[in-house]
């Protein structure tokens, strides 16, 4: 189970509808299943960033290496599905990590739908959603 | 010694340490270390094969391994060593959430629906497939229609060219009414016509080494259409380096080929013809001719193997090269084997990028207009010696069911091949004048006679084409 604080929540959406119609990113921090705080992060990717999105991993490095002096865990990444639904499609799975949590939120026409979390097993094979709670 | 970071989720296996510190004189040595002390760890970092998973990312201190010695890098005492995985992702390649069929798609696909080979399995497939199809001529047109029809999801189309009237003969794709009309644009109206379910992407560009791997990267197979040398390289380049097949077919005269490259280890173009033929050796359609009906076949071959390849049935046309006669009605094999010592798909590859194939083909980068040799004469110069009676004699050069189609009538027909031969009936005092189509056969004729002693040859500029231009608009052109 996953549950993200409201103003974490809110800055996840924010940041989603913002970045609409191309994919956000970001990271989620936190202890013991619960996020508290939220880093959005830029999207590197350098070809069409309407359906992909990578991270920098000093991006990530940086951000754990922050967390880590606020007592801080980082529990997950999110990312936003522009105009689709939030499925965990064939390309999250191949890029998957299967250390965190992955919540992906569904934006059409600039506003938040849905959203759902994921947890992705080892070989990128498999991953099975979670509970999320947020707000 | 060096500090090592563990990330939040694999404390749990670190005995909830948010860091380690170990000994060790690399960072190879270190995680050795560090997942020998922490089995359930090894897993999360390192593959079956032992080595490190796909997205793991090692950090010492500020700097990621992969720009250093990657494991062998060295640790100082007091480095720190972070494990950071990649992350990336999108909506792009769906796959989990099965895309469905609408009643009004299972109507229309009913047939493909009741074969178990195909079935809604295989339709959800074909509905989910990204192909690319490399010109829309007389290849194009049956495998755009076709594939529409069958139900492939998204069909990108490349094609900068504009549908004339020596079109129609065969790609069927086009209508009289599209002459003048972009050919992408021709094409879409009639495979959109034929199912409105496909999704089509455009590309009004010449696919050159700038664009070709932008284009190419989003589609699951190529199929080249092409008719000229430096494009076939080029698609064959680009689907290796993107671990593509390419469904390539072939076609001159009466004769067609058909095979894929590209596909699982198979051989690749470059495997059957490691270099280009001398430029101009081989002649175009547009310059040997086409039977209208042959394109028809073989885009039907490439669009058959296309669904099998998407479908993933049958036995594909890989490692195989079709040869099909149609004057003979004959289909014929030749084994192809992938060539180890290739230089884009061989165990040592030495091309690892597109490169200039213009080049590579030996075709100037810019072509030029050929300047004006002091042989040649303009059609318009020839009709005025013609009305002003002065003596001299007109060569046609081309082949007699060419000057069946049309002739300027005061010439006489010597083919070019025929030229050796019948030199004899040609006087070196006479003043001489060669044409052919377009000038290039008489061109050689009138070098041929130059070497054969006659000193007043000359080359009408351009041939009966020119003619039918600036003289005599009632001689068809073809």
């Amino acid at each position: 189970m996953l549950q993200v604080e409201k103003p974490a929540w809110d800055t996840m959406v924010s940041h989603a509808e913002k970045t609409f119609p191309k994919e956000c990113c970001g990271v989620m921090l936190g202890s013991d299943g619960l996020v508290r705080e939220v880093v959005p992060l830029p999207n590197v990717y350098t070809g069409p960033q309407e359906d992909f999105f990578v991270m920098d991993p000093l991006d990530l490095h940086r951000v754990d290496v922050e967390a880590r002096k606020k007592g801080l865990d980082v529990l997950g990444v999110f990312h936003s599905h522009p105009n689709c639904d939030a499925y965990f499609s064939k390309r999250d799975l191949e890029n998957s990590c299967s250390w965190f949590s992955y919540v992906v939120l569904s934006i059409k026409d600039g506003r938040f739908d849905h959203a759902n979390s994921y947890r992705p097993d080892f070989d990128q094979k498999e991953a099975p959603k979670e509970e999320l709670i947020y707000g | 010694m060096a500090k090592i970071l563990i990330p939040t989720p694999l404390r749990q296996f670190a005995g909830k340490q948010d860091s380690v510190t170990l000994a060790g004189a690399t960072v190879g040595e270190v995680l050795q270390s560090l997942t020998s002390q922490y089995g359930e760890l090894r897993r999360h970092l390192y593959n079956d094969e032992g080595k490190l998973r796909s997205f793991v990312n090692v950090y010492v201190n500020d700097d990621d391994i992969r720009y250093l010695e990657k494991e062998a890098t060295p640790l100082k005492d007091g480095d720190t060593v972070s494990i950071v995985p990649s992350i990336a992702g999108g909506s792009a390649g769906v796959a989990a959430p099965p895309v469905t069929l609408s009643k009004e798609e299972i109507l229309r696909y009913s047939r493909h629906l009741i074969m178990p080979e195909v079935g809604m399995e295989g339709q959800l497939k074909l509905k989910n497939a990204k192909v690319c199809l490399i010109g829309t001529g007389g290849l194009g047109a049956p495998l755009g229609m076709y594939l529409a029809a069958a139900g492939v999801g998204r069909i990108g189309l490349v094609d900068f060219d504009v549908v004339d009237f020596t079109n129609l003969q065969r790609q069927v794709i086009h209508g009289t009414k599209d002459v003048g009309r972009k050919k992408l644009d021709s094409a879409a109206d009639t495979m959109r016509d034929i199912n409105p379910y496909v999704e089509i992407d455009r590309y009004e560009v010449a696919l050159t080494s700038e664009n070709a791997l932008d284009i190419l990267k989003n589609y699951d197979i190529v199929v080249d259409g092409t008719d000229n040398f430096p494009t076939r390289y080029l698609v064959n380049d680009a689907c290796v380096i993107l671990r593509k097949p390419n469904v390539y077919g072939s076609i001159f005269r009466f004769e067609g080929q058909a095979t894929v490259f590209a596909y699982e280890g198979g051989p690749c173009y470059r495997c059957l013809y490691p270099e280009p033929p001398p430029p101009g050796l081989v002649p175009s359609c547009a310059e040997g001719g086409v039977l209208g009906i042959l394109p028809g076949t073989i885009g039907l071959i490439q669009a058959t193997e296309t669904v099998k390849l998407i479908l993933g049935i049958g036995e594909p046309l890989v490692g195989r090269l079709l040869l099909y006669d149609a004057l003979a009605m004959r289909f014929r094999e030749l084994k192809l084997r992938r060539n180890p010592e290739c230089p884009v798909c061989g165990d040592h590859p030495t091309i690892h990028e597109l490169i200039d194939y213009q080049e590579f083909c030996g075709i100037p980068n810019q072509p030029h207009e050929p300047a004006p040799s002091e042989g040649d004469i303009d059609p318009v110069e020839v009709k005025a010696k013609i009305d002003r009676g002065e003596p001299f004699v007109l060569i046609d050069v081309r082949e007699p069911h060419e000057y069946q189609i049309c002739r300027i009538p005061q010439a006489k027909l010597i083919p070019l091949g025929d030229l050796p031969m019948r030199v004899n009936e040609l006087n070196s005092a006479d003043e001489i004048v060669a044409h052919c189509k377009s000038g290039v056969r008489s061109a050689k004729a009138v070098d041929f006679l130059k070497q054969a002693g006659f000193r007043k040859v000359r080359n009408m500029k351009g041939g009966i084409l020119a003619w039918s231009d600036k003289v005599d608009p009632s001689v068809p052109k073809y």
